[in-house]
């Protein structure tokens, strides 16, 4: 059977593909068809100059298997997405129920994201006259898995075209980005919409309610004489209880066990890379031990008028800062996105590092900005070609040394 | 004197069609052709005309640039045709052998005589027969300049890549040839000639393993520890301003019987591997130098579209049908043409198509060997995944920052990093694993003429 469908399939784009070609009908809109054709059936094209044989890998693969990977953190999105949406608004319902509304909730979302990022992708293929990339497959599901599930989708519809035109095509298309486009995106929203993006977003559809993140309840008590890890276990947010995942948050970011399936799926197959993954929790762990060293903050207990000690924001514990907020949901999808990361592979441990580094700084001493990864990485992703630029001044250096040896002893 | 490496980057390819150790000849029935245009950006002068009779060993061009530097001709005959290209350049002399005897001679030497012999008589007699050609030189793999003193000699051993002749098979019944080349070249340079061979081999000539006059150097490790870069890499680096002369075991041999004997060796051991070729015609060729490919070849390809590749199937040229056997061949790789179309292949689950990702199921299957064709398995995309290539060079090399620095056309930072103990074929691998499909030996190939032509 599979026999005769590729034999139909191929039958019928011969058929059609004189439509397509130069002088054809619809010959602008060639990169629409080339997409569908090598989607169906793989390229007949056969090797030209000096390499005469190929592996069978190619980004479509390897663009693939992000998505793949995002899956589970999609899956718990919407389970999570349905269960928040029911316990705020007081209705008993089961776990079905929750992954249906979820799915509900969510699901617009996603289609948005895709048909408003592949509409660009496409639209800039046929002005440019390439072929369409497959990485808007994954900024197109990296994006919406960022947002809280109450964005509206024309918040979406606005940030993607942000994100896909202003971080990714004015530089060139796909490999040639400066910045994460999924992540430009959401700090367009972030900075533009910063009401609908964090805090009580489920607050605010449902009347009577608060539905902070732990970040958001943490950042916004973090500098007031209350004590942040007691505030955190009366709102209920133990470490079990952020770590599950069963929390307010952005719809991809809240199940740690969904972003280490991802990761796993990643590191096993070779497409993340795992030094920016392991750089950045060694980065993060390392400054939020340094930061429990700082010293804790004073005040005048309001009851008893003594002066007492608080635990501020930077004595939380670094496992917190671990499963808080989108840290490894960053580190593992965002920071990983190859072009716009560091390339060579010390740079790679640096980058990653700097990220956990940064992340703590932010999230710590500006309580302004309760997450502190998506700067984070933005911010890294703009010094990455430094970082790159330094690993190989350090690597002809070293060549140098190497080749003297030689001359050396020759005399 | 040995020395020992272990290579631990690079890959090998399990590829289906090794060659046999069977050795036939092919007797040639029609017409010979002498190629000057492989020998790329050299120009040459036609000594003869259409029509004239040429000796077996009779001059039929010289070098432009260098007027010593002959051209001669394997067999005894008749100009048939001289074919021009663009801005006519000399393409192909077709010559219609005459089966006489009649031949030049040149001085003859042996092996111990080989020793004592100067520097300039042997460098004279080997642009005097043409074969000063087999003599290459590192920065940019050209024929040797003879004004140039090399700081050492590569003699390649090794048969890494898919496929390339067993040196230690090419060897059998000519070990008086490979040492008597081996003593002529110790007489070239200052210093040593590394003669590099596997660590591992299932086959071994001890005239390889115990040639005297030269230092004898093991590698061990995936492809690419058999290519020269790497052994220069490891051995005599090459710095800015220093010139090494390599060659292969098979070039040694012939320039052996040319002092040897004192007279041109017409014919040549070729290997036919692959896919492309019938199970039990891979093996071994002896054929006179000029035949016509179809001919070398006839009957042992298998049916259906083929490219027949001079070199390997990780690098080497795609060899036009009508051409013939170049003076440089020591043997062809046949693959398929493979224009197959696989429904959703971009992500169905293959262990058919190898790959070296384990994003691929293919990478986890060990000890298998597969069926290559010359499907490229991909569109060309943008370079997106970083940091994959290194392991493949196990020379000094980032190959990230290199490609872009050469796509920049920087050659400054080019050279910095490395460029010039290169030549494409280091690339070949990165070629072959990147899901971008980028060609990254004609990145560096492209970087490494303009570099020559702009001096460094």
């Amino acid at each position: 059977m599979n026999k005769d469908l590729k034999e139909t399939i191929e039958k019928k784009h011969k058929e059609i593909e004189p439509l397509f070609e130069k002088g054809g009908k619809f010959e602008k809109f060639y990169p629409l068809f080339e997409a569908q054709d090598t989607f169906a059936l793989t390229p007949p094209d056969v090797t030209k100059g000096f390499t005469h044989v190929r592996d069978a890998v190619d980004l479509k693969r390897v663009m693939f298997t992000v998505v793949i990977a995002l899956l589970p953190c999609l899956l718990w999105g919407m389970f999570n997405a349905g269960h928040q949406y029911y316990h705020y608004s007081g209705i008993e319902a089961g776990p079905i129920a929750a992954m249906f509304r979820g799915m509900w909730i969510v699901m617009p979302i996603v289609m948005t994201s895709y048909i408003v990022g592949g509409l660009w992708e496409v639209t800039f293929a046929v002005v440019r006259k390439h072929e369409i990339n497959e990485g808007f497959l994954v900024t197109g599901l990296l994006f919406p898995l960022t947002l809280p599930p109450t964005i509206a989708l024309w918040q979406v519809a606005v940030g993607i075209s942000f994100g896909g035109v202003i971080g990714k095509e004015v530089f060139g298309g796909t490999g040639f980005n400066i910045l994460n486009p999924a992540l430009t995106a959401r700090a367009y929203l972030f900075f533009a919409h910063a009401k609908d993006m964090t805090g009580d977003v489920w607050a605010k559809s449902i009347d009577g309610k608060t539905g902070a993140t732990p970040l958001g309840l943490g950042a916004s008590y973090g500098g007031d004489g209350v004590n942040v890890m007691e505030r955190l276990s009366d709102t209920g947010y133990s470490f079990g209880a952020i770590f599950g995942g069963l929390i307010p948050g952005s719809i991809g970011e809240t199940s740690v066990i969904a972003i280490l399936l991802g990761a796993a799926i990643l590191i096993v197959s070779g497409v993340g890379s795992w030094k920016i993954m392991v750089g950045g929790v060694a980065g993060l762990v390392v400054t939020a031990i340094f930061m429990n060293f700082l010293p804790t903050q004073g005040g005048i207990d309001p009851e008893t008028g003594n002066i007492i000690q608080y635990t501020t924001w930077s004595q939380i514990p670094f496992v917190y800062h671990l499963v808080m907020g989108s840290f490894l949901f960053g580190i593992v999808f965002m920071a990983t996105d190859p072009v716009s990361a560091a390339q060579t592979s010390a740079g790679k441990w640096i980058y990653g590092a700097l990220i956990g580094v940064v992340t703590v700084l932010v999230r710590v001493t500006n309580p302004g900005f309760p997450e502190g990864v998506m700067l984070a990485i933005l911010f890294m992703n703009v010094m990455a070609p430094i970082i790159d630029h330094y690993v190989v001044k350090a690597h002809i250096a070293k060549r140098n040394a190497y080749l003297r040896k030689f001359s050396y002893a020759k005399g | 004197m040995t020395a020992e490496f272990q290579i631990k980057q690079g890959l090998n390819i399990p590829m289906e069609g090794a060659p046999g150790d069977s050795f036939r000849s092919v007797k040639t029935k029609g017409t010979v052709s002498v190629y000057p245009a492989e020998y790329k950006k050299v120009k040459f002068k036609m000594l003869v005309a259409e029509g004239d009779a040429v000796k077996q060993g009779g001059v039929l061009a010289r070098r432009k640039d260098q007027e010593d530097f002959l051209l001669r001709s394997p067999v005894g005959g008749t100009v048939k045709e001289i074919i021009l290209g663009a801005r006519r350049s000399l393409q192909e002399i077709v010559i219609e052998p005459n089966g006489s005897d009649d031949r030049e001679t040149f001085s003859a030497y042996t092996a111990d005589k080989l020793l004592n012999t100067s520097r300039e008589a042997l460098l004279a007699h080997l642009k005097d027969t043409g074969f000063m050609a087999l003599v290459r030189e590192r920065p940019f793999n050209v024929i040797a300049n003879a004004d140039h003193t090399p700081k050492s000699i590569f003699v390649n051993g090794m048969n890494t890549a898919p496929f390339r002749p067993d040196a230690h098979l090419l060897v059998r019944g000519k070990e008086a040839e490979l040492q008597a080349g081996l003593n002529a070249l110790t007489r070239l340079t200052d210093g040593p000639v590394h003669l590099c061979l596997a660590s591992e081999k299932s086959s071994e000539s001890d005239a390889l393993t115990q040639a005297s006059n030269v230092q004898i150097n093991y590698f061990a490790g995936p492809h690419p520890s058999g290519n020269t870069s790497t052994h220069i890499h490891f051995l005599d680096p090459i710095l800015p301003g220093d010139f090494v002369w390599t060659l292969r075991v098979s070039d040694v041999l012939r320039i052996g019987e040319l002092l040897l004997t004192g007279r041109i060796p017409n014919s040549q051991t070729l290997m036919i591997a692959g896919n492309g070729v019938k199970e039990d015609q891979r093996g071994y060729l002896t054929v006179t130098t000029g035949t016509p490919l179809a001919e070398a070849l006839d009957g042992a390809l298998i049916e259906g579209e083929t490219r027949v590749i001079r070199g390997d199937a990780l690098y080497g040229e795609a060899a036009d049908p009508k051409a013939g056997v170049c003076f440089y061949d020591q043997g062809y790789v046949v693959l398929p043409e493979d224009r197959e179309r696989h429904l959703l292949g971009w992500y169905a689950p293959t262990t058919e198509i190898f790959s070296a990702h384990r994003v691929v199921p293919s990478a986890w299957v060990k000890g298998k060997r597969f069926s290559f064709g010359t499907n490229k398995r991909g569109s060309d995309r943008a370079m997106v995944l970083t940091g994959i290539y290194d392991k493949y060079v196990p020379l000094d090399i980032m190959v990230d920052p290199l490609s872009r620095a050469c796509i920049a056309n920087d050659t400054d930072e080019a050279i910095a990093l490395g460029i010039l103990e290169t030549d494409p074929e280091d690339f070949a691998l990165c070629t072959f694993v990147c899901p971008s499909k980028t060609d990254f030996g004609s990145i560096v190939a492209d970087t490494l003429s303009l570099i020559q032509e702009e001096g460094f």
